[in-house]
């Protein structure tokens, strides 16, 4: 499969690493080179650096036929912005978002942007935890 | 009319200071408490601190009642979350959003913005403008540069002068659609020659129109070249 991440924070590489390590065909964007190159010499993939919604970037990192697009930044205007673009514009089969406020969950709803939210799993967890402790 | 602006920076404490001395009824939506709390004593209006892409800080902002909205801010990514939220939620007639980025106009476009404000091209559009003034201007744009009216001023240095229409080579995408001559208006065919001081339009597109200056200008090697 060939996915795109959008962000090469924690999330993002720690994503890049799983993908690669199972066998997919990974392709990285960040607009900072620094988190680019904190990849590491171990990814094999595609980094592009750019502003991660411009026609141009996207298409390097080769949207035009991507399986993915997964957009795991911490800024959540530019999640929806990337998400909008690979789903209306280059019509990408699957786009999953990374929702950071969780306020902003209804944001994602309203465009029909597939999300995970990760505050509220890991407070899922957290209180199953504690729950399962109480027994 | 009721209308929210979103952003409060230059471009939007001057939007909301015009709108508010035309009587219009405007909410100012900005992250910063800093930022509202200075404009909040310059400018009496409703001034919101919170974050426009916050769609129960939009409620707030009264975006259930409001006309018009406005996305200033100088992220475009946010112009644009806010611009689709007020489109796909709230059914708001018209939203303009400003782009900072001339590269995300087509982005914009792409995702049915209704009108976008480009202040970057905007303000490289009127310096060249400048430069241009003596010999060509666009008088007029429709849908964004699809088609504009462009001035042609005939004087010494276009090296149109003295020629018929029909031995003008331009692009193909334009046409000359009327001479003006000692407050008269031509209508001009293949044989209509062209004079000093006449006053030519061109019904051009944007992509079309550095094309047309290049061929009128040349660098000004033309007007040297005749000296």
């Amino acid at each position: 499969m060939y996915i795109i991440i959008i962000g090469s924070g924690r999330l993002g590489r720690m994503l890049s690493e799983e993908l690669t390590d199972a066998g997919h065909n990974v392709s990285v964007v960040d607009r900072d080179s620094k988190r680019l190159e904190a990849l590491g010499t171990g990814f094999n993939g595609l980094s592009v650096k750019g502003i991660e919604y411009d026609n141009a970037v996207l298409k390097e990192a080769g949207i035009k036929h991507a399986d993915y697009v997964l957009s795991v930044t911490s800024d959540d205007n530019l999640n929806i912005t990337v998400s909008l673009a690979a789903k209306e514009i280059f019509k990408v089969p699957r786009v999953i978002a990374r929702v950071n406020e969780p306020q902003k969950k209804s944001v994602y709803e309203l465009l029909g942007i597939e999300m995970i939210n990760p505050t509220e799993l890991i407070s899922y967890i957290i209180k199953g935890k504690v729950e399962g402790s109480q027994r | 009319m009721k209308s929210i602006i979103i952003g409060g920076g230059k471009v939007g404490s001057n939007l909301l200071k015009t709108l508010k001395e035309r009587g219009y009824n405007v909410t100012l939506v900005e992250m910063d408490e800093e930022t509202c709390r200075r404009i909040a004593e310059d400018i009496s209006a409703v001034v919101i601190c919170g974050d426009g892409t916050d769609i129960d800080v939009l409620k707030d902002a009264g975006i259930n009642e409001a006309d018009i909205i406005a996305a200033v801010t100088g992220k475009d990514e946010e112009n644009l979350v806010i611009c689709q939220i007020a489109k796909k939620g709230f059914n708001i007639g018209k939203s303009i959003a400003r782009i900072n980025n001339p590269k995300n106009i087509s982005l914009f476009k792409a995702l049915g913005v209704d009108q976008t404000v480009c202040s970057t091209e905007v303000i490289a559009d009127l310096i060249e403008y400048e430069f241009d003034r003596d010999i060509c201007k666009i008088v007029q744009t429709f849908d964004r540069g699809a088609m504009i009216l462009v001035e042609v001023a005939v004087n010494e240095n276009n090296r149109w002068l003295d020629m018929f229409i029909k031995d003008i080579v331009l692009p193909s995408e334009c046409v000359v659609a009327s001479i003006l001559r000692d407050g008269k208006v031509i209508f001009p065919r293949g044989d209509t020659q062209i004079c000093r001081n006449d006053s030519m339009h061109i019904i051009t597109n944007r992509s079309t129109f550095p094309e047309i200056k290049k061929l009128l200008h040349d660098g000004g090697a033309y007007a040297k070249k005749k000296k």
